[in-house]
């Protein structure tokens, strides 16, 4: 469902991403791992649109989402948790959650989905009136989880969800996004840092280094081939 | 205890005029980071167009506003297609500097060539209720005034209710606290500060009105942003529900130093607040600390 082709990216005179290709198949959760700097988060600006590929070609079920500005991307139904959470603070969790569906499609089912996300986290609807500003870490990443679901997505893309919080609140995180993989159908794209957790949820995994993609397999084979072991989990 | 009250109400009266006048600029320099120094030139030519329809078309000022918000809706449209969309692409502080330097160039352009057009001359629409007042236990309270307290009053809780009640409303507010993530909601965030920015200019027209029914000549232009900006900064950056609130500081702040040092330091009082604010308090009155 997800086709990137080939992709360069640029900062000004600093290329970021070479020759980068990978896909998703449909209903897959694939994680795309590497260090600090590898071109992770590149990768997602990219594909959500707000940055443009100087050569190569993403497309979403046979549609170009690389020549389309960042607003229509959504509409192709692919969705950001971005890095960081970007939430709206200044707005309440409602606010947020009717800008996540602010596209047409999601206003006319827009009772439905508040209904989905608020039984995946419970903890969303106690707090409903609360400005964004004012949760903890690990609500906030729920929010923005649920903020992107609201869209209706084919695609979730999730950049770096375990950055700043606890390794138990991470964990039951990556469970939900298993479930909605699983129970929604919804493909999923994760991007992380932390290797080993990545590696052990998702069905496929791409290694990323220096903006180049250098491994694909498996999550469970990357786990145990030497190369990885040696690099990121400091074994061996 | 009388002429205190006296007082009081002038300065309401002047201070829901200077909310009006601070309005349209404090929403367009929350949303988009652009500092819209012409915004009292466009006051000021809004006043004019008030004028033309009152005299030409026999309209009463108040009534004139149907035609005059939505020419200043298409006159802002214009602007931000023309000088102001090239600047979105620019970092924060590169939009507040160039869009000074544009509005700058506007306000200058427009106060000047007003006066050639138009000339110097005191200009005022005159109606039948102007200097009309009700006697109420001795404050006289002139219907002008009231009647700017009235519109400052509707027209700032309908773009309160705009803002906060409909999608379209939000992703204004989305867009002024995180452009980017505005566009991963599908928020078309240039078409979000076009319509803000015109939306902003539109809004000229209530204290067009005000202006038009006291005198006014082009040179108002600089009075009117030199108080929109101490609004501003009284009610805290791009605090809209603020601005009320800073506008009345403001007015009553001024009346009373008429009172009480005379007339000629009025301008300074107003001065002296603004600079009170920036040391002690720079988020503004209504604003919160970043």
């Amino acid at each position: 469902m997800l086709e990137v082709r080939d992709v360069d990216v640029t900062y000004g005179d600093i290329q970021a991403l070479w020759g980068v290709s990978f896909s998703v198949r449909k209903g897959e959760m694939v994680a795309l791992v590497g260090s600090n700097g590898a071109g992770k988060s590149t990768v997602l600006r990219t594909l959500s649109g707000v940055q443009k590929p100087r050569k190569g070609t993403i497309t979403v079920e046979g549609t170009r989402s690389d020549t389309v500005d960042a607003h229509k991307v959504v509409e192709l139904g692919v969705s950001l948790v971005p890095e960081g959470r970007r939430l709206f603070r200044d707005m309440t969790i409602l606010e947020n959650l009717e800008l996540g569906g602010y596209i047409g499609r999601a206003r006319k089912v827009k009772e439905e989905h508040l209904e989905w996300v608020f039984q995946m986290f419970p903890v969303l609807k106690q707090r409903i009136s609360q400005l964004a500003g004012t949760l903890s870490g690990g609500e906030q990443q729920m929010l923005a989880i649920a903020r992107a679901l609201m869209s209706d997505p084919k695609l979730l893309l999730v950049d770096e969800l375990s950055l700043g919080l606890a390794p138990i609140i991470v964990k039951n995180i990556y469970k939900t996004l298993r479930e909605i993989n699983k129970s929604r159908n919804v493909t999923i794209l994760v991007v992380e840092q932390n290797v080993r957790l990545a590696l052990e949820v998702a069905d496929r995994a791409y290694v990323i280094e220096n903006g180049r993609i250098t491994m694909e397999g498996a999550g469970k084979e990357l786990l145990a081939s030497e190369a990885i072991k040696s690099a990121y989990l400091a074994i061996g | 205890m009388g002429a205190l009250l006296q007082i009081l109400s002038y300065g309401v009266f002047s201070g829901a005029l200077y909310g009006l006048v601070a309005l349209g600029l404090s929403l367009v320099f929350g949303v988009m980071n652009y500092l819209n120094v012409a915004h009292g030139a466009l006051i000021m030519l809004a006043s004019y167009t008030v004028l033309w329809v009152c005299y030409y078309l026999h309209f009463d000022p108040f009534l004139s506003l149907i035609l005059v918000i939505p020419t200043f809706f298409v006159i802002g449209w214009i602007l931000f297609m023309g000088l102001f969309q090239r600047l979105l692409a620019l970092p924060e502080t590169e939009k507040l500097k160039n869009s000074l330097l544009i509005s700058f160039g506007i306000l200058l352009i427009c106060s000047n060539a007003a006066t050639m057009l138009w000339t110097a001359d005191e200009r005022a629409v005159a109606t039948s209720y102007t200097g009309k007042v009700i006697d109420l236990l001795g404050v006289r309270l002139p219907y002008i005034g009231l009647a700017t307290v009235f519109l400052a009053i509707i027209v700032v809780f309908a773009v309160h209710l705009f803002l906060t009640r409909t999608y379209f409303g939000k992703a204004i507010r989305a867009v002024s606290q995180d452009y980017e993530a505005a566009s991963w909601m599908g928020i078309n965030t240039s078409r979000a500060c076009l319509v803000s920015f015109a939306i902003g200019v539109a809004l000229a027209g209530f204290p067009g009105v005000v202006i038009a029914l006291q005198t006014f000549n082009p040179m108002v232009s600089f009075d009117l942003t030199n108080k929109a900006l101490i609004v501003l900064i009284l009610a805290g950056v791009g605090s809209l529900r603020g601005v009320l609130f800073g506008g009345l500081l403001l007015g009553v702040v001024e009346a009373a130093s008429v009172f009480l040092v005379g007339v000629a330091y009025r301008e300074v009082v107003g001065l002296v607040l603004f600079v009170l604010v920036l040391m002690f308090r720079p988020q503004g009155i209504g604003g919160r600390k970043a």
